[in-house]
Formats: C-alpha cells, sequence, structure tokens
C-alpha cells in the first residue's frame, strides 16, 4: 500500500479500514480517492460499484485495483481536458439485496456522472435500474456475460457469448476434429444462456451436442456425468460449471483419463486465476478464449501489466480477463475518450452519445470499439491452450481474431 | 460389470467422505448432546493445516498427520473456553458454535484473499487392477475411513474409556457419583470429535480444493445424515452418512442432478417421519 494518493485516502466511515490482510475489508461507508491536484471546475465524479467483499470478492477486488489504476494513469496525464477524476467506492457485497442501498448512495449523496461495476449478472440486474432509470446516471457494465443487456444508457465492455465462441468452436471443431460435446453447466443464467448461443454455433459447424446438463452450485459429485461422458464418446466438454462445484467436476473428468484419452476441455472464463484453482496436471490442454491473456505480448499490454505490479506489488488480484479486469480497464478510458469527445459535458444524454461511437486504439489484449446503437463493443479475441509443465501452468495463444462482432442488440 | 465395479467404487468413495465428516459431528451430537455448527469450519482447520504445511514445503502427508493433532488441540481449547458454558443450553450452544464457526471462516476467507487454492493429492495417480483405473487417493479415503469406523468403535465398546463415556452418556449423575470426571470426558470427547473433522478435512481438500466454504458445504448434508440415523448412538451417524452419500452419488444417475439435491432431502425426510428415532433404536451405545 504505497503511492502518492493514497496518503490521501480517507474513509467516511470512522470504523471501516482495510486490513492488511484484506479482509475486514469493510468499506462500510463507501471510500474515495481523491485527485492530489484539482480543477476549477470541480473534478468529474466516477462511481465503483463492485464485490469488495463476499464469493466474488476476488474479482471485485481486482476491479476496484484496475479502476484506481486506470484513473490515476488519466490524472497523472493531466486529466480529462484539464479536470481529475475522483473515483467513488461502494461494497456491492456479493449480494444484490446490500447493493441496491449502496449504489443509490453513489448516485444520491455523491451524485457521480457514471457507475462502473457489477460483476455477476443478477448484481448487474440488481443495480441497472437504480443507476440507469431511477438514478439517470450512464452505467458501464465490464464482465464477460451471457449477452441480450439492450438498455439504453447501460454500456458493456466485456465479451459477449458471439465473441467467445464464434471462433473458438470453429477451431474445435475443425482444426481439433471434435465433433460430439457435452454441456456440463452451473445451474443460473450466464451458463444456459451461453450454452444456448455455444449449442447453435456446434450444430451449424457440424457438431454434436450429446447432453446438456445442469447442477446444483456446489454439487459435490459428478460421477454420473463422467459417466454419461463415457458412454455418449464426447471428445469436447465445453464447461461452464463454476467453483465450488468445478474443481471436483474437473478432478473427476482428469481421474477419468478424458484429456488422457484425446478429449478436449474447454471453458470460456478461464483466466490466470483459475489455473491456480486446480492441480497443474489436471489443466494440461484446457483451451480458454478470452480477450485477453498475460501471454499477450503486445508492447502495450506488456506495460499495462507492468505499471498494475508497480504500483500494486505481490497483490493477490490479478489484472486478467475473466475476473472483468479488462472491461473495467476499457470502461474508464471509453468513458475517458467520451468525455473527451463532448468536449467536457458530462450530461448523460451527451456523454451517451459520444460513447455509442468511442475508439480505444490501445489496451489489454489491443484497442476496442464501441458498435453504435448496440451497447457493446468490438475487440480482439484469443484463443489460449494451457500447457502444464513441471508442475507449473501457462497459456500458450494459438490464435487471435481482430474488432470481433459482439452481435447484441 | 466393470461398469458395476466402477459404479460402486464411486459411490464408496463419495460416501466415504460423507462417514467422514459427519463422524465427527456424530461422535459430538450424540454423546454430549451438543449440534456443533462449527464442525464444518473444524473441516476448514484441517484441509487448511494441510495447506500451510504443504505452502512451507513440509509436504501433504505431514499435513494429513498434523491435521488432527491440531484441530483436536483447537477443539480442545474451544471446549475448555466456550462450549462447557453451554451443556444447559442446547438452542443456545447452536447459535454460539454458529458464531464460533463464522468467525473462523471468515478468518480463513481473508487469509486465502477469498482465492480457491489446489492441494496437490500426497498419493497421486491411479492403480490398474483387472483393467480398470481406480483413483489411489480415493482408495486411501475409503480405507482410512474404514479403519476409522473400527478404530472409533472398538474404542467405544472394547476399553473402559469408552464404558465411562456410555456411562456418562446414559446417566451423567450416577457416572458423577461413580467417581467418574464427566467434565474432562466431554472435553476429550469435542477435542476428538474436533480431531476426526480435521482428519475429514485433511482427507478430502485434494478433491475439492481449499476455500473457506469447504466445509460448509457438507454440513447440511451432515446434519441430515445424523438425523437419519438418530442421534446417541455411534452406528447411527454413520449409517445415515452412508444412505446420504449413497443416494447423492446414486440419484444423479437417474434423475437430472438439479432435481437429484432436493430428492436426497426428501427421501430423508420421509424416513425421518416413518422412524423418527433414526436407523438405530435398540442397543444404544
Amino acid at each position: 500500500m504505497n503511492g502518492p494518493n493514497l496518503g490521501r485516502r480517507r474513509f467516511l466511515s470512522s470504523a471501516a479500514a482495510l486490513s492488511a490482510a484484506g479482509w475486514a475489508g469493510s468499506v462500510a461507508g463507501g471510500m474515495v480517492l481523491r485527485p492530489n491536484w484539482a480543477h476549477a471546475a470541480g473534478a468529474i465524479k466516477m462511481g465503483i460499484a463492485t464485490d469488495i467483499t463476499g464469493a466474488i470478492a476476488p474479482s471485485g477486488n481486482a476491479n476496484w485495483q484496475v479502476a484506481q489504476f486506470a484513473v490515476e494513469e488519466i490524472n497523472k496525464a493531466g486529466g480529462i481536458l484539464g479536470r481529475p477524476i475522483e473515483l467513488y467506492l461502494e461494497d456491492t457485497a456479493s449480494d444484490p439485496k446490500i447493493a441496491v442501498g449502496n449504489v443509490r448512495k453513489l448516485i444520491q449523496e455523491r451524485k457521480v456522472d457514471v457507475v462502473l461495476g457489477g460483476i455477476t449478472s443478477a448484481m448487474r440486474q440488481a443495480i441497472k435500474d437504480p443507476i440507469v432509470n431511477r438514478g439517470k446516471t450512464l452505467y458501464i457494465y465490464p464482465q464477460l456475460y451471457e449477452g441480450q443487456e439492450c438498455t439504453k444508457f447501460l454500456y458493456n465492455t466485456g465479451p459477449t457469448p458471439a465473441q467467445q465462441c464464434d471462433r473458438l468452436i470453429p477451431y474445435l471443431i475443425k482444426t481439433l476434429g471434435k465433433k460430439r460435446f457435452a454441456m456440463p453447466s452451473a445451474n443460473y443464467v450466464w451458463p444456459q444462456l451461453l450454452n444456448k448461443y455455444a449449442r447453435k454455433v456446434i450444430e451449424a459447424n457440424g457438431g454434436e451436442v450429446v447432453f446438456e446438463e445442469y447442477y446444483p452450485l456446489d454439487q459435490a459429485e459428478y460421477s454420473a456425468t463422467i459417466g454419461k461422458i463415457k458412454d455418449g464418446k464426447v471428445d469436447c466438454v465445453f464447461m461452464t460449471i463454476i467453483p465450488p462445484g468445478l474443481q471436483p467436476f474437473v478432478k473427476q473428468l482428469y481421474e477419468s483419463g478424458f484429456q488422457k484419452n484425446g478429449g478436449a476441455l474447454t471453458c470460456v472464463y478461464y483466466d490466470e486465476n483459475l489455473l491456480n484453482y486446480h492441480p497443474a496436471q489436471e489443466m494440461e490442454g484446457l483451451v480458454s478464449c478470452l480477450d485477453y491473456f498475460q501471454a499477450v505480448e503486445d508492447p502495450f499490454s506488456k506495460k499495462l501489466q507492468e505499471g498494475y505490479a508497480k504500483r500494486f506489488p505481490d497483490t493477490k488480484y490479478l489484472f486478467t480477463a475473466g475476473s472483468a479486469s479488462t472491461g473495467m480497464y476499457r470502461g474508464v478510458k471509453f468513458y475517458e475518450a467520451a468525455v473527451k469527445a463532448t468536449g467536457g459535458k458530462l450530461g448523460r444524454e451527451d456523454v451517451a452519445a459520444a460513447l455509442d461511437t468511442a475508439v480505444l486504439t490501445e489496451g489489454p489484449g489491443g484497442g476496442a470499439q464501441m458498435v453504435p446503437g448496440h451497447y457493446h463493443a468490438k475487440m480482439n479475441m484469443y484463443i489460449a491452450v494451457c500447457k502444464s509443465e513441471g508442475g507449473k501452468t501457462r497459456y500458450d495463444i494459438i490464435d487471435k481474431a481482430s474488432m470481433v462482432d459482439p452481435r447484441e442488440c | 460389470m466393470e461398469f458395476a465395479i466402477k459404479f460402486a467404487f464411486d459411490i464408496m468413495a463419495f460416501t466415504s467422505v460423507m462417514v467422514l465428516i459427519v463422524l465427527g459431528l456424530g461422535v459430538i451430537a450424540s454423546m454430549m448432546g451438543i449440534f456443533n455448527f462449527a464442525h464444518g469450519e473444524l473441516v476448514l482447520l484441517g484441509a487448511y493445516t494441510v495447506y500451510v504445511c504443504d505452502s512451507v514445503g513440509i509436504g501433504g502427508w505431514t499435513g494429513v498427520i498434523l491435521a488432527p493433532l491440531v484441530v483436536g488441540a483447537v477443539g480442545l481449547v474451544l471446549e475448555k473456553t466456550i462450549i462447557r458454558r453451554f451443556y444447559a443450553t442446547p438452542i443456545i450452544a447452536m447459535l454460539g458454535t454458529y458464531a464460533i464457526g463464522l468467525i473462523i471462516r471468515e478468518i480463513i476467507r481473508g487469509l486465502l484473499g477469498g482465492h480457491y487454492k489446489a492441494i496437490p493429492e500426497p498419493l497421486s495417480g491411479a492403480f490398474v487392477v483387472g483393467g480398470l483405473e481406480f483413483s489411489m487417493w480415493r482408495s486411501f479415503i475409503i480405507a482410512t475411513t474404514l479403519a476409522v469406523i473400527l478404530g472409533c468403535w472398538l474404542l467405544l465398546t472394547r476399553t473402559s474409556i469408552g464404558l465411562r463415556v456410555r456411562g456418562a452418556l446414559e446417566n451423567p449423575m450416577l457416572a458423577r457419583s461413580c467417581g467418574i470426571s464427566t467434565g474432562r470426558l466431554y472435553a476429550l470427547t469435542f477435542a476428538f470429535g474436533a480431531a476426526l473433522a480435521g482428519l475429514a478435512g485433511a482427507l478430502i481438500v485434494p478433491l475439492y480444493a481449499l476455500s473457506a466454504d469447504i466445509g460448509i458445504r457438507f454440513l447440511v448434508q451432515a446434519f441430515l445424515s445424523v438425523m437419519l440415523g438418530g442421534v446417541g448412538t455411534f452406528e447411527g451417524p454413520v449409517l445415515g452418512a452412508a444412505a446420504v452419500g449413497g443416494m447423492a452419488a446414486g440419484l444423479p444417475w437417474v434423475v437430472s442432478p438439479v432435481l437429484a439435491d432436493p430428492l436426497v432431502f426428501v427421501i430423508a425426510l420421509a424416513i425421518v417421519r416413518l422412524r423418527p428415532q433414526g436407523f438405530i433404536s435398540v442397543g444404544r451405545l
């Protein structure tokens, strides 16, 4: 915890203090990160509503750190048209009920000009109404998700099912020669809608879905599923199970010899964090498709990682795609670009109009571009395969698709 | 035939996990009348001990051996300081142990940063019998579970400690008047139950990866097992756990997995309704 700005960190709640280990991370009164300089017209107020505590905390903390990192970069370079950005954090606590109240604080008390955040779809659904409808404020949602979010003044900066499947599935079928797919999934909205889209792409490319099955989120035993994978001669498992039900499934699949016998395991939210959730040997050959991997070595992405590592040395919260961090970075930069385009006007209509056509020339994994009228962004997509050597895992990038269309709305 | 063997092995492996977790809970509930809501976190502490040993590089096996000792010691301290104040008020005991569990769980969640940690099996790989592959670690869990059940049973039925424990359970007043220190016995019983939880945590963590919620996900099913088997006996909870574990692993073969989960509860509750005294009602320990 260092850096010049942190000296000005102010906790509005008397008791709230982030402990060194990161728990008791009660930000009960919210938290403000002020720039160390001022402007006559006042600062631009940016609200971050993310999961600092609760089940999604690892991703939420990464989002908050990335937001700080991006905003500090902008402020260091002179702000947006000379005006600094002031960051306001509210904890959504991985709980939509708590989140709604806290997000209202951002809108009503802090009167922020834009809100970025929310990670799960349940969270987005819960906070979009207080932000966009009742709060009349712009909302940017950073996570990869199931699509179909076409609310005015709500901009999505993470990848959609089309971006994650359109290149990946043809690769699995045509290049790897997989034909028979199984879709074991956690029972909630993201897997259900993603599978619907993926199934279409699989069938359009000549593949076949042997079974699509949903499990309670904390299922601990999968021998029945493994049996179906064997009996159905499945050669590709398109998985959307999430922790905690995830690890026992992957272990039982590995123990059944699925990969050893030539089967492919693929999952489209697997980033660098997720590899550490399993023993290295179980991850060998896993195929993922995201807008960024740390193995992407373009000069700008490398510079970003170095800057982030310097700002947050030895952090547990990595700058990765699966945790919505890349979407968060993009969101902050899109907003900057939009405000620049309006000439400094912060009204919702003005910024939204500019955001609709905003273009980023660089970012993690490359630039991005809003598709006018569609509330989603074109971005580069990468297919990566996990290699495990001597107990260590890494991703090898094997395919890059430039400026893939989100195909939403 | 091949299928039947694999099927039986998978069900046995998961049932063993359930039995291991329930054993400590059942011992404490049966012998002391305390429903220990911190049991899941004692399992977590066992798992965490293995993780610490693994990350400082003294090996997974050391962790597996240390876990029951460490968690047993924690259990002893908890009993001496907190639990013994609850014996007269079982309902408050539930809330109290729940609070203890919450504190342990959230501290460990903080230490882990909310992440999951993969723990390698101390005994990895598989062995082949008749062309069929069996996971070494799952086999080790099955064997250990059988050994632990046998050990506990012998301890309770064939030793003088077991006799005193049973006496204290049957009639604490009379036991005390015979010169048995029930307070000491209860402390030892709680520590023993905690040690069993620690062992369970150490054995299952390679299967599920370490997270703060590793214990709590089994807790409701564990309580169901104790209810199903019947409180007050040693065999009851073990049989209950075997039934719940077997159903949880077996039902997804015949119905959709999302249905299987609640179905386990429906069936178990129906049995409890028909046999409220549990599976075992005669020849109580």
